[in-house]
């Protein structure tokens, strides 16, 4: 990733933005312990004035003004770091003691300090910046009374700068600190990307690395790879489909081509192509019915928010499917018989139930010899609070070790080649079964086949009967 | 009748237009929604064939709009979405009945004309007559020639459908959606078990037979001639 396109990064940006508060505070922080600092300086240099000053008071008070002049000399004399500042002045202004050369100019406030830059004699010529608190004494003298702001300013500024590098230390800090974590992030997000592109662009197979560490990238590639799973899934499922259905339309399709392929080789005869476009509308008309067993499987299979479910009585639907078939058995020599107990409710859609259970039935009808039955049972389970609607017939049956095989689309058994139909009726009950959350068995029904679809109860009717 | 077909895939519409003027119809045949929508609120017909998925304008927005004005004319929707959901969603819009592509031109005729035929039947009939059938709605009973019928409720409403459309063709999927309420695909050939049926009770012991099997389509109820 380039610099640029890294300063764009969300995770940059939002690092510099926390450095930018993170600044923010840590110059208000610098700034008052920088004043707190120099209040301090101040203060302390106010009492050692206010210390100095009490001493030539009590002076000034025993031996009045000659007294003090000669303390003034002395403590001039005797001040070893040469910071301390006095000025005695006569009426007339004259300096008496002392080594400050002038009054200062500027006016002191109330409590008589100033702060005033100031030439003084303390052995060599000082030039600083001086904190003095004035007195007027009897007579119209003044006394002056200060220290040199020399050692404060130096303090202060070595503070100061120390606060100065250290604020730059923090935003460099930061900035570093910033890159680094984002580039990480950046390199994380971009990995993803990457495998998400690769995806894209057709490797089904790709799949996010996961760094071990469990945080929110881990989590969000870990959510990433079971949806890649499940879509792959989906997409192999769709892949399988598309093949039967090529494999599975192709055959009539192809029987099509050849019938009218063969019809145009012949001589024209009205009679011949009548025959033939009638047997070529009858096999595309199979193709459709096959093709609208997928849809309707596809559909039965999208998921049960797309449908409207309604309260449907299940001894409805199991006696008008039996009287649907009962001609059609009547005519094969089968006795097709219904039973229901009646006051049962199961929430469904009802042209895709109606739909599964002719199927059921229509398969029995189609597998059981002549001087069978087939009956439509519909009763509470004996022991879960679900509804249990039940086809069986006294037919050929499937074997145990084909019944799983026989619910997937397009199987047929071996021995049904010969009957008609598509190997999708059993498939379009699984989907319809799952729609419904109801749950399919096949069981042995000595001799035939029992087909139980158990419906879950709806939970208002469920609490009533419990 | 006059037949407004409103039908974006001209050769559809071209086979459609043809097979209906054959059987005595004028059409006529607008290629995008909005001038069907034109000749829909200018001119009077007696069944108009939309298709769902138009340009321009799609088929349940015109059929909104000429509801909206007070229109009644009879509705065929054509469409490829043939879910139940579809259905409902199309009949909802204001259509009477659902046709789902591909169809059989014979399913598309018999419910044109089944539709044309509604409008006129406007006062609820108590008494259906065919040559020497008669039905009492209200009792219930069915005699021929004045011998009476034993019907089952099934076979009765088969009869009454049959007998409201007499002289028309009616398909098998018109029958299973009409007489069973049903929206499914049958795998074996159920309703023509169902109509022999019929046939051994109405037609068995007279010597004009009134269901006609009508080949490639269905059946209809009439004299033969």
């Amino acid at each position: 990733m380039r610099p640029a396109d890294l300063f764009h990064a969300t995770t940059f940006r939002l690092a510099l933005s926390y450095l930018g508060i993170f600044t923010i505070s840590a110059i208000a922080l610098l700034g008052l312990v920088s004043w707190s600092t120099s209040m301090f300086i101040e203060w302390q240099v106010q009492e050692t004035v206010e210390a100095d000053a009490s001493g030539l008071s009590e002076k000034y008070r025993e031996r009045g003004v000659d007294g003090l002049a000669e303390l003034v000399t002395d403590r001039t004399r005797e001040d070893a770091d040469r910071r301390s500042v006095y000025l005695l002045i006569a009426p007339d202004g004259h300096r008496l003691a002392g080594n400050l050369y002038n009054w200062p100019a500027q006016t002191p406030d109330a409590d008589g300090w100033l702060i005033f830059r100031a030439e003084y004699n303390g052995g060599a010529t000082f030039n600083t910046d001086v904190m003095a608190r004035t007195y007027s004494l009897a007579d119209n003298y003044h006394l002056l009374v200060g220290r040199s702001l020399y050692d404060a300013h130096r303090i202060k500024s070595a503070i100061n700068r120390a606060l100065g590098w250290g604020l730059a230390l923090t935003v460099l800090l930061g900035i570093v600190g910033g890159y680094f974590t984002s580039r990480q992030m950046v390199q994380r997000v971009e990995a993803m990307s990457r495998t998400a592109r690769r995806i894209i662009d057709g490797d089904m197979k790709s799949r996010m690395v996961l760094s071990h560490g469990h945080d929110e990238f881990d989590q969000l590639a870990q959510a990433f790879n079971e949806m890649m799973d499940e879509i792959e899934g989906l997409v192999d499922n769709v892949r399988t489909v598309t093949d039967n259905v090529a494999h599975d339309l192709r055959t009539p399709l192809n029987r099509l081509r050849g019938r009218i392929d063969l019809a145009l080789m012949g001589k024209a005869d009205i009679d011949t192509f009548r025959r033939v476009l009638e047997a070529t509308l009858a096999e595309a008309d199979n193709l459709l019915a096959t093709f609208n067993a997928l849809l309707t499987i596809s559909h039965a299979e999208s998921g049960a928010r797309l449908h409207q479910f309604e309260a449907l009585d299940p001894a409805r639907l199991a006696a008008d499917v039996a009287e649907l078939y009962e001609p059609l058995a009547e005519e094969k020599g089968i006795v097709l018989a219904a039973s229901a107990d009646p006051g049962l409710a199961i929430q469904g859609d009802r042209h895709l139930l109606f739909q599964a259970l002719a199927n059921l039935v229509d398969n029995a009808v189609k597998y059981t010899p002549a001087g069978g039955t087939v009956t439509v049972t519909v009763a509470p389970h004996p022991s879960e609070p679900a509804v249990e609607i039940a086809v069986a017939d006294s037919g050929v049956g499937i074997p145990a070790e084909a019944r799983g095989r026989v619910l997937d689309r397009f199987v047929r058994l071996d021995a049904t080649r010969s009957t008609p139909g598509n190997g999708l009726g059993l498939s379009l009950v699984q989907a319809v079964a799952r729609l419904h959350q109801a749950g399919l068995f096949l069981d042995d029904n000595h001799p035939g086949l029992r087909v139980r679809m158990v419906f879950p109860r709806p939970p208002a009717e469920a609490a009533a009967a419990a | 009748m006059r037949i407004l077909l409103i039908e974006d895939d001209a050769e559809a519409a071209a086979y459609m237009a043809k097979g209906l003027r054959e059987a005595g119809h004028t059409v006529d045949a607008a290629g995008n929604g909005t001038d069907g929508l034109f000749l829909a609120t200018t001119e009077r017909y007696d069944v108009m064939v939309v298709d769902r998925m138009l340009p321009g304008l799609d088929g349940l927005s015109i059929i909104q709009s000429i509801r909206t004005a007070g229109n009644a004319t009879p509705v065929l929707i054509l469409s490829a979405l043939g879910k139940v959901d579809d259905r409902v969603r199309g009949l909802k819009a204001g259509g009477d009945d659902y046709l789902v592509k591909p169809y059989a031109f014979a399913e598309l005729q018999a419910r044109i004309e089944a539709l044309g035929r509604r409008v006129n039947a406007a006062a609820p009939e108590t008494r259906l007559k065919v040559e020497d059938l008669e039905m009492d709605l209200l009792a219930r009973s069915v005699t021929r020639a004045g011998r009476p019928i034993d019907l089952q409720p099934r076979e009765f409403r088969l009869l009454e459908y049959l007998m409201r459309h007499a002289g028309q063709v009616v398909t098998r999927t018109m029958l299973l959606e009409n007489v069973w309420e049903y929206h499914f695909d049958p795998q074996t050939n159920l309703i023509d078990v169902h109509i022999s049926r019929l046939r051994q009770k109405v037609d068995k012991d007279f010597q004009q037979p009134l269901i006609q099997t009508v080949r490639g389509a269905g059946y209809s109820l009439r004299a033969s001639r």
